[in-house]
């Protein structure tokens, strides 16, 4: 996959947007739901031992780093004796470098992971369970969206605190919309309702819904329509891929249909759908929430963007989320530790802030704050909350979903059937899970 | 002796010269830009509103990005790594090249042949290596696996057995150790030939990328070349801040080499000595 | 080749040196030997077999299991259907054609530079200076410099070809365009270093040659056919030979300027053996990937070097 895409998708926001989130930047500060008592008195109590420095990494590239950027600022000013120190890279370099990091005793005291990373690193011992931090911040499942606060278990123990969920939206286009006699104030919402809207639109000789073959968005597409379907990508316990199953084929041949029934351009480049809404030719994208930012930014863009029409039947989505973790210090350092927590507990309570680079907030009471709904794009997001899948977690597991990625690719380029790519790949797969299963002692 | 040069030829000359300085200036004034104007299209020759906010980022202490403590990283690791492949190279070339004793040849074909081994194919366990040393992450990493390339050795082997034995001779007659005998006699009168080795380890060890990349990873202790990457990575479109860094990592480099071009051309050119 | 100003005078009486030098005791040579043979076994020939030796296991190095999977790591890349074949071939055809396409230029541009050079002329040794430059850069600060300058919208290289009107250009995201610019880069950062050599070459073809061919009436072109190229054999060998071995080493440029875009076409071998260590810590298939790489780099080396033998007879 081209690594810019990837980095800035995996960042969690389109770099284009960068300048637009930061104009609505400036009266962000009011909101601070961090005083409410129900969060606990974990953050309240503070840290006051001896000054410490609090190294940060995230891979926060985008227009997404300067918010984290003025949080640290925040912090660092109203606690004179902690200094946090971010450092951002590109994600990759990140999950290079980190698990080397802590294993060599140099790795940060706080970090942010991806919620499908959180397994793997940490059956690799790279971070720390959390539970105690959890306990200490009286953090409860109650704060959270309970798919976001249960994704940051592994093996009954807490690694991940939610920040934010990026999910799968359905972007469209009004202009096109109105041009094929669409209703631009109602996007199609059911599988009927998509199909005719397709249609229309090909009737005007527009090519509605480009199927992208790569990852980002096109395999979280096939993902969001397997869960629609009622299907899994993994059996109960991960030891095999289920992606070849009935629900999995139906998904994939949805999307392949798009390209055999004439709704997009065969051999759709990265990135490309989403670009063709923005020039007028495509009118409809399921992309991150990181892309309202960057539809924002196109001058002259009539756009809208809905939850993910239900087309299997089952409301679903895809969606990642970032979560801070806790990397192991090789030298126990109590004064860091509670520090950390201070941090976490700090920004995490600050997280309407963080929505305004584009994500919605794991808080449930920022969530519901009236701050938060004023946030329109990002609100109608938000609906989809209880409706999002995360995969399971397995360490190692994103080198399995990998030959999902495979698969899609080929249906979508036309060079396989979608069950047999499917079928392929699950064996494949299958494969490697067990591999994993040895290399991680499960 | 030949005919004087033409006009093409300076012409050619002069050419080729803006070919090298262009992107270098270009470089420079990008850097003074905001981010807007660094991405207009057409570009804009001149900076318009000059800003130093770039080299802000770069050269503030304590940042994420000390561009200046990186070129120091990588002077030092360079330095070192040169003068210790300087020494062991010298004295193992210098056995290979004056004395008998049993194995040489083995020893020599052995080292010789691992001359066409590629580096690459050390990555993986070197890297595993430095893990246990506990050297992931620090200098020696940088500067001592390096050194025990067969390069070194070889260059110095050659040229010893160039240099007249009459000289040693005398100096062992008159009862000098062999120690005595390298250092006083064989070392001074080897100079051109370690400063071109000194020149080719310290170029070569600048010019690393792949190996700084993954086994250093704080952000205060990395080499330029790893720097730079994750500078590039971190700010993606911000082309002035990048620009900035690259002009900070160069802007040393070039004046340092304004006062060696001459050892270091000639260093350069006597590698190919064995061709 | 070139000769050592201080050793040359030295050189003719060394035919009588046949043996090496006595008056020490048994254990010097060994002592001299000593500190290089160490850190040659303990980073070029331990490295070498333990890396083998990882290549027959699945090998992450931060967890304890390790399990041993025999010649798996190799089969699966022959095998169409694991995960490490097609990322290994891609890469190596990307390393393949930017090897094919970046050396003759990296031979014939420092060759014409070194001939340049070879001339007299005022100011010659700030002009060989300007064009050895960019070597000392180091690849960081070119990548990055030339990833600004090859932009496809707002690069100053489109901009100066609109003015003749030539169309915007993907050079970083198009190909053919992405290879033509990874290779224009590697000559703008690397020919003045084999210039440098080709110019140490030149100037140790004897004048007398020269001379001789002008008396038989040789021109500039005669000459350089038949006394230049053929006092070049040595070097040229050489250079190729470390052209070669650099290009198969691609790594740094297409990391920075292409991201080994667009598609993976630009991703080399290199890039996808350190990208399946190091970030994907599957270290034993990725020592797999480097020794099958080094095998076909020694074929490729063995049928070069046996062409230019070749050529000599």
């Amino acid at each position: 996959m081209n690594t810019i895409n990837r980095r800035l998708v995996l960042g969690g926001i389109g770099a284009l947007g960068a300048a637009g989130v930061l104009a609505g930047c400036g009266e962000g500060s009011a909101g601070n739901p961090g005083a409410a008592p129900a969060t606990g008195d974990g953050g309240a109590k503070g840290y006051d031992g001896p000054a410490v420095e609090l190294d940060f990494w995230n891979g926060f590239t985008g227009g997404d780093g300067p918010f984290m950027r003025k949080l640290v600022d925040q912090f660092n000013s109203e606690n004179p004796n902690i200094k946090v120190k971010m450092t951002v890279m590109q994600w990759a370099d990140y999950y290079t470098k980190l698990p080397t990091a802590v294993s060599s005793g140099r790795g940060p005291a706080v970090a942010i992971m991806h919620v499908d990373s959180l397994a793997t690193n940490a059956a690799r011992n790279v971070i720390e369970p959390l539970d105690d931090v959890a306990k200490a911040l009286d953090l409860k499942q109650e704060d959270f969206a309970d798919v976001v606060w249960q994704a940051g278990e592994y093996e009954g123990k807490r690694y991940g605190i939610p920040l934010d969920v990026h999910p799968l939206g359905f972007f469209y286009n009004k202009k096109l919309m109105e041009q094929a006699g669409l209703d631009p104030a109602k996007p199609p919402a059911t599988a009927e309702e998509y199909a005719a809207a397709l249609d229309a639109l090909k009737g005007k000789g527009i090519q509605g819904h480009w199927a992208t073959p790569f990852p980002f968005t096109g395999v979280l597409s096939v993902q969001a329509l397997l869960w629609q379907y009622g299907g899994n990508l993994f059996n109960e316990d991960s030891s095999k891929a289920v992606w070849h199953e009935e629900p999995g084929v139906k998904a994939l041949t949805w999307f392949t249909d798009l390209v055999k029934n004439g709704h997009s351009p065969k051999n759709v480049a990265q990135d490309a759908d989403n670009i063709a809404v923005m020039n007028g030719k495509n009118a409809f994208v399921w992309n991150g929430i990181w892309n309202i930012n960057t539809f924002k930014e196109k001058k002259g863009l009539e756009w809208g963007v809905a939850p993910l029409p239900n087309i299997g039947g089952t409301k679903a989505a895809w969606a990642g989320s970032h979560q801070f973790v806790l990397p192991k210090l090789k030298t126990p350092d109590q004064n860091k530790s509670t520090a950390a927590r201070v941090f976490v507990n700090y920004v995490s309570q600050k997280s309407l802030e963080w929505a305004k680079g584009g994500q919605v907030p794991a808080r449930k009471q920022v969530r519901d704050s009236a701050e938060f709904k004023a946030l329109p794009e990002q609100a109608a997001l938000a609906t989809q909350i209880d409706d999002l899948h995360f995969p399971p977690p397995v360490p190692g597991i994103g080198d399995a979903l990998a030959e999902l990625n495979k698969a899609v690719n080929e249906s979508v380029l036309l060079k396989a059937e979608p069950a047999k790519a499917l079928a392929d790949a699950s064996a494949r797969a299958d494969k490697i899970l067990e591999a994993n299963r040895k290399k991680y002692g499960a | 002796m030949r005919r004087r040069p033409s006009a093409a030829f300076w012409v050619m000359v002069v050419l080729l010269t803006l070919l090298v300085i262009v992107p270098l200036l270009w470089m420079v004034i990008t850097s003074f830009k905001t981010v807007g104007e660094s991405q207009a299209d057409p570009p804009t020759l001149i900076p318009q509103d000059p800003s130093g906010r770039a080299f802000g980022e770069v050269l503030t202490t304590g940042g994420q990005n000390p561009v200046l403590r990186w070129a120091l990283n990588s002077f030092a690791a360079a330095t070192l790594h040169a003068a210790l492949v300087v020494v062991v190279a010298s004295m193992a070339g210098y056995a290979l090249a004056r004395m008998e004793f049993r194995g040489k040849n083995f020893i020599f074909s052995f080292i010789l042949l691992t001359l066409f081994i590629p580096g690459f194919v050390f990555l993986m366990p070197n890297y595993l290596l430095m893990d246990n040393l506990g050297w992931l992450d620090t200098l020696w990493a940088l500067v001592v696996p390096g050194a025990a390339g067969a390069f070194g050795v070889f260059f110095m082997r050659q040229f010893f057995l160039a240099i007249p034995k009459e000289l040693e001779e005398v100096a062992l007659i008159d009862g000098a150790n062999a120690w005595i005998v390298f250092t006083r006699i064989i070392l001074p009168n080897a100079k051109p030939a370690l400063a071109t080795l000194t020149v080719l380890s310290f170029l070569a060890n600048w010019n690393d990328f792949v190996w700084p990349l993954f086994v250093l990873f704080s952000p205060e202790r990395l080499t330029l070349p790893a720097g730079l990457s994750l500078l590039q990575g971190a700010y993606t479109t911000d082309y002035p801040v990048i620009m900035a860094g690259a002009t900070v990592a160069a802007v040393p480099v070039l004046i340092l080499y304004v006062f060696v071009q001459r050892y270091v051309i000639e260093g350069v050119a006597r590698s190919g000595i064995k061709g | 080749m070139a000769a050592e100003a201080s050793a040359g005078t030295l050189r003719r009486r060394r035919a009588r040196a046949s043996t090496g030098v006595r008056g020490y005791g048994r254990a010097t040579p060994y002592l001299f030997l000593a500190p290089y043979l160490l850190l040659f076994v303990l980073f070029v020939i331990g490295p070498a077999i333990f890396g083998i030796w990882m290549s027959l296991h699945d090998w992450d190095f931060q967890l304890p299991g390790k399990p041993f999977v025999g010649l798996q790591n190799y089969k699966d890349l022959f095998d169409p259907l694991s995960a490490t074949a097609e990322p290994f071939w891609h890469g190596m055809r990307a390393t393949g054609i930017f090897t094919l396409a970046s050396v003759p230029f990296l031979v014939v541009v420092p060759l014409g530079l070194a001939v340049l050079l070879n001339r007299k002329f005022p100011g010659r040794t700030f002009f060989r200076a300007v064009y050895f430059a960019p070597y000392v850069l180091g690849v960081a600060v070119i990548g990055l410099m030339f990833r600004y300058i090859l932009d496809t919208t707002f690069g100053i290289l489109n901009a100066f070809l609109g003015v003749f009107g030539i169309p915007e250009i993907g050079w970083t995201t198009e190909q053919p365009w992405a290879f033509v610019a990874l290779v224009a880069v590697t000559v703008w950062w690397t020919a003045g270093f084999n210039a440098i050599i080709f110019l140490a070459g030149l100037q140790d073809i004897p004048a007398e040659q020269y001379e001789a061919a002008e008396l038989d009436g040789a021109n500039t072109w005669q000459q350089f056919r038949n006394v230049t190229l053929p006092g070049l054999r040595p070097v040229t060998v050489f250079i190729v030979t470390i052209t070669l071995l650099a290009s198969a080493n691609m790594f740094g440029q297409a990391l920075l300027i292409t991201q080994g875009g667009p598609g993976d076409t630009t991703r080399t071998a290199l890039m996808v053996i350190t990208d399946t260590g190091f970030s994907q810590f599957r270290m034993g298939q990725a020592s797999a990937m480097s020794y099958l790489l080094a095998i076909c780099l020694s074929i490729v080396a063995l049928i070069t070097f046996a062409l230019m033998r070749e050529r000599k007879s």
